[in-house]
């Protein structure tokens, strides 16, 4: 079976009126058998890729193959086989149906794709052996901790025996206890024939796994020395989404700082003349860039590490009030020196 | 998926229940609404069958027996008797009237000659044969040999009656001809109508016959306003059912959303998710139905005026109800439909 193969892809989509690309040019291959950590802080785009491999987001551009099939362009039928069959999910919040036993919950994913009872059952009662919980089949979730919900979430994502195994968060809402069982049980799922996918921000989680997809840029930046850069009237020094690394000043010439709408608009944050700093909250709390930098005519920027920036900063030197890139404009304030 | 939507019921029981009870009581109203309307429908059909007749001579143009104010001479019958066709013709007098019994009750007079048309059999005691006797319906609550006071005139109950009420449930008397012509006419040889045995092959002179569908129209003509306004309310009860049901089954939807979306990341068609909040609505509405049948039947009697819920009405109920439950979850079903499977992701 069965590698994974995610390349170039990106995931954009609008929120507060604005364009968000929680995944920009993403590439990672992991093998089967293997067991894969997505770690990234909040809003580095975890379930979203979580939720691009389970079929149920379409990423903007990208493809993301599962041994030999195509996810992203999966279409009608073929998309119900693949989320049925080929992808089991452990949601974060475990997502159990509270009316529904132990038993029944893992039987649902059957009963939906039509798999007859009986057959649904006893594949349930052994996956429910398997997790550990054959003495609780019949107990709904409210009546479960919240490690036991988890095993039967973990059941309920095998119903199928799928090669895909993607879990949200696994560790999130339970205690150090739970999280062991939970952690075993699934390292031994990443076997040969079947990939186990963790999304987390947990990075005790890291011993666990064969490979690391980091979402989110380290914060602490290469020390580099500080670069003086020279834009065409037009070029952009980096883009909104795009991971962050230098704090750039303006030596000559104008910077404009645009932030794409989700109606296709453009909005205007900030006019940089020389002596002004933009980009620092990126690459210092290890965020994406939340706008465009651009040269308007001719312009000459130099681009500081993070550790340099601050430096400069502290001394005093040479930095007039700045406007950065990451707030939108106050409209009264002069510029806010974030 | 059927058993997912089974289990969500048994999970909110309590809810299911008290939706039963409160839809239940509304369908329940329907059903003595219908009875009630059949009732009054019933009443005029079954005196119009009790007097007898093949047809009805009034006036001409006269509304018809139940309704006119223009009589005949009684004289009249000889002459319809007479005509081909005609087996039998009795002279019939109609009159509205009160007694007090001790307070005062409405009552429809019937006027006719002993052993003619018009003078049906009683259900115990006998039949009128002289002046001064009368059949009263049972609804007045009179006993045999009991007396009677009618416009001055005292009156012996010699037979009951049963059923031969018209006008919401107003009771019967039936007179010897010549009584009712004194309390309607002053002793006039007046009669409303003309009943005959046969129907006559011609026209008469002066007359305008009447089937017995006729008559039966006639006498339902001023009840139509109320016939159609407890038609009206009928429809408002059915809304405010649909109502209960649409926004039990709305509020089922908001709450199983994050379940509705997990079901549909795993591969469940919106088809049988549809289908499991299908068959949750059905069964809402027909155990409502059902419930709402016992309901009726207990709360008939109450009515002061005799309810009879036609035996189709009960079938009809449970079928109307489920259809109304169907459609009154759409907004529900179109909500569930939208639901995004992305959903199922994220925290809390």
């Amino acid at each position: 079976m069965a590698d994974v193969d995610i390349g170039d892809l990106s995931v954009e989509y609008a929120s507060g009126g604005y364009i968000v690309r929680p995944i920009n040019h993403l590439s990672a291959r992991i093998a089967s058998g293997e067991l894969a950590l997505l770690l990234g802080a909040s809003g580095s785009g975890k379930t979203t890729l979580l939720s691009a491999l389970a079929a149920i987001l379409r990423p903007t551009a990208g493809t993301i193959r599962v041994g030999d099939q195509e996810v992203t362009g999966l279409r009608g039928a073929a998309l119900t086989d693949y989320r049925r069959h080929r992808v089991g999910v452990v949601f974060q919040t475990f997502n159990l149906v509270p009316s529904l036993s132990a038993l029944d919950n893992v039987q649902a994913p059957l009963w939906a794709a039509g798999v007859p009872a009986r057959r649904a059952r006893s594949r349930a009662e052994e996956l429910l052996e398997r997790v550990g919980l054959s003495e609780r089949l019949g107990h709904r979730p409210g009546d479960l901790s919240g490690g036991q919900q988890q095993r039967v979430a973990i059941a309920r994502a095998l119903a199928h025996d799928p090669p895909l195994v993607l879990a949200d968060e696994p560790t999130a809402h339970l205690d150090y206890i739970q999280v062991e069982g939970v952690l075993q049980l699934l390292r031994t799922l990443a076997e040969p024939g079947r990939i186990v996918v963790v999304a987390t921000h947990d990075e005790r989680l890291l011993p666990l796994a064969d490979q690391i997809v980091r979402l989110s840029p380290a914060a602490t930046a290469v020390a580099r020395p500080p670069e003086r850069l020279e834009y065409r009237p037009g070029q952009v020094v980096f883009e909104q989404g795009a991971r962050s690394d230098l704090v750039y000043t303006v030596e000559e010439g104008e910077i404009e700082i645009v932030r794409q709408r989700a109606d296709g608009g453009v909005e205007l944050l900030a006019l940089l003349g020389p002596g002004r700093y933009f980009g620092e909250l990126g690459p210092l709390f290890g965020l994406q860039r939340s706008a465009t930098a651009r040269a308007v005519g001719h312009a000459v920027v130099t681009g500081y590490a993070p550790g340099d920036f601050r430096e400069l900063v502290g001394s005093g030197v040479g930095l007039p009030p700045a406007r950065q890139a990451r707030t939108p404009p106050c409209p009264e304030g002069p510029d806010g020196a974030k | 998926m059927w058993r997912v939507a089974l289990r969500d019921l048994q999970w909110r029981r309590r809810r299911f229940v008290i939706a039963v009870l409160a839809t239940s009581l509304v369908f329940g109203m329907t059903l003595l609404m219908a009875g009630f309307a059949t009732s009054l429908h019933n009443e005029g059909r079954r005196i119009v069958a009790a007097l007898g007749a093949d047809a009805w001579l009034v006036a001409a143009g006269a509304s018809g027996p139940f309704t006119t104010s223009t009589p005949i001479p009684a004289a009249e019958a000889g002459r319809v008797a007479a005509m081909p066709g005609v087996a039998r013709a009795d002279p019939l007098v109609l009159v509205h009237s009160t007694v007090r019994r001790p307070a005062v009750r409405d009552v429809n007079v019937i006027g006719a000659r002993p052993g003619g048309l018009g003078m049906p059999p009683p259900a115990t005691g006998r039949a009128v044969a002289r002046s001064g006797e009368v059949v009263a319906d049972t609804e007045l609550g009179l006993a045999v040999g009991d007396r009677l006071e009618l416009s001055g005139r005292r009156l012996e109950v010699v037979g009951l009656a049963d059923g031969v009420t018209w006008y919401f449930g107003t009771p019967t008397l039936f007179l010897a001809l010549e009584d009712a012509q004194a309390v309607a006419f002053g002793g006039q040889p007046l009669a409303m109508a003309v009943l005959t045995e046969g129907v006559p092959a011609g026209g008469a002179a002066g007359l305008e016959r009447f089937s017995n569908g006729q008559a039966v129209t006639d006498l339902e003509r001023p009840l139509a306003r109320g016939l159609q306004s407890i038609d009206l309310i009928s429809a408002l009860l059915w809304l405010v059912a649909a109502g209960i049901i649409g926004s039990i089954m709305y509020l089922s939807v908001l709450e199983r959303l994050r379940e509705l979306a997990v079901f549909k990341a795993v591969g469940a068609s919106n088809r049988s998710l549809l289908a499991g909040f299908a068959i949750q609505a059905v069964l809402l509405s027909a155990a409502a139905a059902v419930l709402a049948v016992g309901i009726a039947t207990l709360l008939a009697p109450v009515f002061p005026f005799s309810l009879e819920i036609p035996a189709m009405a009960f079938p009809r109920l449970v079928a109307t109800a489920m259809l109304v439950g169907l459609a009154a979850s759409v907004v529900g079903l179109r909500r569930a439909v939208s639901v995004q499977p992305a959903l199922a992701f994220g925290g809390p």
